[in-house]
């Protein structure tokens, strides 16, 4: 029997929010993976966009619309569909660290209802950029940025259901109340990226 | 339910720790921290320490693999005119050495050395998030069989290890050869990008409470800048190979000059990966440097902070240096003069670093082992590659001799001079940990001088051959350029330096029969992992311990505290503030699981059978939902299981406990 000292932990929570939590390096370490992703992507955008007297080309068929811009009316309602979202997400955000099973429960529900909406919509976004993948440079780059953009949608999406069914199904606990202020700091990346996104795609080549 | 509280501190507390008490917790742990078994518990296993040496034995193998077609290589070049292999066999050798030495052997191998010991030397039990680093390692491997699986079957990729467009491009790449490339660069890159996640996390959030950040130790700064690096570098290549194998499948034109793509684009995207790449090998081989010579010089670190500093300061400017090898395309002006300047201008962290090693080692009672031999080999040969590195800096001459053997000469010089040789010191200084057995000190001094005397008669002549115009990545020449004998001496070289790695070869096998038995510290070094013993247990210790100062096991005294209160039948571990390194959680890690290698199964299919069709994708995507489904319950199921266990187990003292106050700590 020997006296040392000691520094007894045994008080401690198993997790606490935001920066406390390893979680939370965790997810936002994958987002800034992400994040790099999109800023090489958006600068492959603008160095393409060297190579094109008008961006986007000229639509060269003799049939059909002249104008080579995308349409706004898909990407812009998306926009604005996303934005919305956003409350449903504060609102999860808030519940989880509040401990408001019920209103997380109808926040997520409502950013799934949402998170669908927006893969919809997406799938209308890419006919509306009137050129195929395969067209030229500048078809090929827009459906990239549409794409990897709704894989995002995707996993955040299926991610919202998991959680959805567990707060339905299981308990409210500090683990998954964590998670699902992982998930939301996740739905607001995925709006931003958008909006960054909309912007260059729809805008800029508008006001140019 | 212990689950939902939010809030506790931790308590600085004398106690008595009873023996009967502390051999009941290291029964409990081992059974709580065990491995899994069986063929299935092989893909299951998540303990980092068998994670991180599976990933390093992987590695060297490629290595050796890589070693070989080098070998290959040099016996078609002894002589002029040779015909051991044909054209075709050559371009493949060398475009599966580059890739393998640097995607599957450098890359992951000093990821390796961070995932085994970054935790132990931070003084935590596991990693961070142990299933999603499982998950990396099985990606990698799944990767390099790719390659390997391409090359025995004649469709090893044969357009260079960085693969430029337009002759990787649908027009003169025929084939599947480049896809397998394109797709084995994103296996390797998604386990590098896993591996820099857990290595921060690790890094921030699990140290041993007293572990400020300005006590981490050099390796563990150096694998986080590292990690940080690997972040925002490695998704350019990714995509940038995206962009190469979709323009290869359906069609897209974002590298086809003919439809406004870009050829020049894709060099940009490669080498803003591939610049920093050659830090993120060269950085972890720093942060092997600096322990080797604490232990061996017995002494603190001159120069601390400028090191750390430097490190960082590499870090940002390894970024800044991309077009130094795109001197040769059309470039304005200005740009290229930016590019020298701060290709010239990294020379200065790495400058101060080696002024503070040598400032260590100067007047120090040098102990003269063979990973401190390995340390002076890298001094010498390392410096002879940034030398040339600046001179390749320089706009003229680098247009002189751009795609020449002077090229092949520097890059060797840095990479195998600044990495491979802090490697095999690292290998020689951490064997005892890993095996708990002394590799021979005699093998170890032979095999530094094969190496060494090998390295600089195969490269040294490079130099030379390049000056006189010889072209890199030509399968033969004619006698009358005189490159003959150059060539020979290099080729001779080759197998001298290949007999070193044979003879490292012989020692670990000898070693680890009949090598000296190690005990815990063999060299009286000053970093965590030397506490426990060697090898680690899986627990790797009974009581987290916790630090003083920069040298923990040097300023460890009987006043030193242990952490105890960690729950023995879950695998707790402790989680500490990012600056300080304040207890602030018990933080639960995840056990064996077989979702990790279900989702590497699908993350295979996408980019596996991708390689033929796009359609692998959606069915990739409906199987990896599947897995992720299947890993999200079973993550929350462990933990549930035990908050509900009435009988929770802690590590606890005995008897009386009296409450000291923070001064006195």
């Amino acid at each position: 029997m020997s006296t040392r000292r000691v520094i007894d932990v045994s008080d401690l929570p198993h997790h606490g929010f935001d920066t406390i939590d390893p979680v939370w390096w965790g997810n936002n370490g994958l987002l800034c993976i992400e994040t790099s992703m999109f800023m090489i992507l958006i600068a492959t955008y603008f160095y393409l966009r060297q190579n094109f007297l008008s961006w986007p080309p000229p639509l060269g068929q003799l049939t059909g619309p002249l104008d080579p811009l995308p349409d706004l009316l898909f990407g812009t309602t998306n926009t604005v569909v996303l934005l919305i979202s956003l409350f449903g997400a504060v609102a999860v955000d808030i519940a989880a660290r509040r401990n408001y099973r019920g209103v997380a429960q109808l926040g997520l529900v409502i950013c799934l209802l949402f998170g669908v909406g927006a893969i919809i919509l997406r799938a209308y976004e890419f006919p509306a950029v009137k050129f195929r993948w395969d067209a030229n440079a500048y078809g090929s780059i827009v459906w990239f940025m549409l794409g990897m953009h709704l894989a995002h949608l995707l996993t955040l999406t299926l991610e919202t259901f998991l959680l959805t069914i567990w707060c339905f199904v299981r308990d409210f606990d500090m683990k998954h109340r964590l998670d699902i202020t992982a998930l939301t700091i996740y739905w607001y990346w995925v709006v931003g990226i958008w909006l960054l996104l909309y912007s260059i795609i729809y805008w800029m080549p508008r006001l140019s | 339910m212990p689950d939902q509280k939010e809030h506790g501190t931790a308590k600085l507390v004398e106690a008595e720790l009873s023996e009967s008490s502390l051999e009941r917790d290291r029964k409990q742990l081992e059974k709580t921290w065990a491995h899994a078994h069986g063929i299935l518990g092989w893909f299951m296993e998540v303990d980092h320490k068998v994670i991180g040496l599976r990933y390093i034995k992987t590695a060297f193998v490629f290595f050796l693999l890589g070693g070989i077609e080098a070998a290959l290589m040099r016996i078609q070049l002894a002589r002029p005119e040779n015909h051991f292999v044909n054209p075709d066999t050559y371009n493949q050798l060398f475009t599966v050495h580059g890739t393998t030495m640097m995607f599957l052997f450098a890359v992951p191998m000093m990821t390796a050395m961070g995932i085994y010991f970054v935790p132990i030397m931070v003084g935590t039990r596991q990693v961070a998030f142990p299933r999603l680093n499982a998950y990396g390692y099985l990606v990698y491997l799944i990767g390099g069989l790719l390659l390997y699986t391409g090359f025995i079957t004649n469709t090893g990729p044969d357009a260079g290890w960085f693969a430029y467009v337009p002759l990787s491009g649908p027009a003169y790449g025929v084939g599947k050869r480049v896809d397998i490339w394109a797709q084995m660069i994103t296996f390797t890159e998604i386990s590098g990008l896993v591996g820099a996640i857990v290595v921060i996390a690790t890094t921030f959030k699990m140290r041993a409470p007293g572990m400020t950040l300005s006590r981490i130790p050099l390796f563990v700064w150096a694998q986080l800048v590292t990690s940080f690096m690997i972040i925002f570098a490695m998704p350019a290549v990714m995509l940038a190979s995206g962009f190469l194998a979709s323009d290869r499948l359906i069609d897209t034109h974002i590298f086809n000059p003919a439809e406004g793509g870009d050829a020049i684009l894709y060099q940009h995207m490669f080498w803003f990966f591939g610049h920093p790449e050659v830090y993120i090998i060269f950085i972890p081989a720093l942060g092997f440097i600096s322990p080797i010579i604490v232990t061996f010089a017995r002494r603190a670190i001159f120069g601390y902070t400028a090191l750390v500093l430097s490190l960082v300061a590499t870090g940002f400017i390894g970024f800044g240096l991309w077009v130094h090898h795109m001197f040769a395309t059309p470039l304005p002006q200005l740009s290229q003069s930016f590019f020298t300047a701060a290709s010239m201008m990294i020379a200065i962290p790495s400058g101060v670093q080696i002024f503070c090693w040598i400032a260590t080692l100067w007047g120090s009672k040098l102990q003269l082992r063979t990973p401190l031999i390995f340390v002076l080999g890298f001094f010498f040969i390392f410096i002879l590659g940034g030398l040339t590195g600046v001179m390749l800096a320089s706009v003229p001459l680098d247009l002189q001799i751009h795609d020449t053997f002077f090229v092949v000469a520097h890059l060797h010089y840095v990479l195998i001079g600044g990495s491979v040789f802090p490697l095999f010191g690292a290998f020689h200084y951490w064997f005892p940990k890993w095996t708990g057995r002394m590799l021979s000190e005699r093998l170890g001094q032979l095999n530094f001088w094969l190496m060494f005397v090998g390295f600089n008669l195969v490269f040294f002549p490079m130099h030379q051959l390049g000056l006189q115009g010889m072209p890199r990545r030509v399968y033969t020449y004619v006698p009358q350029t005189g490159w003959g004998n150059l060539n020979l001496i290099a080729s001779i070289g080759a197998f001298i330096l290949a007999s070193g790695v044979l003879v490292f070869l012989i020692n670990v096998f000898w070693a680890r029969r009949a090598g000296v038995v190690a005990g815990n510290n063999p060299w009286g070094a000053d970093t965590l992992e030397w506490s426990t013993s060697s090898p680690p247990p899986v627990y790797v210790w009974e009581y987290l311990p916790t630090v003083q100062g920069r040298y923990a096991l040097w300023m460890q005294d009987e006043k030193t505290p242990v952490v105890v209160g960690l729950s023995t039948i879950k695998r707790e571990i402790l989680s500490t503030s990012v600056v300080d390194a304040i207890p602030e959680l018990r933080f639960e890690v995840p056990g064996a699981s077989i979702w990790p290698a279900a989702v590497a199964v699908a993350t295979a299919v996408a980019f596996v059978i991708g390689i033929f069709t796009p359609w692998a994708f959606a069915v990739a995507a409906v199987l990896a939902f599947a897995a992720l489904a299947g890993w999200f319950w079973s993550n929350a199921d462990y933990e549930n299981v035990n908050a509900h266990n009435p009988t929770e187990a802690f590590m606890k003292p005995t008897g009386q406990t009296k409450e000291l106050q923070p001064k006195e700590a």
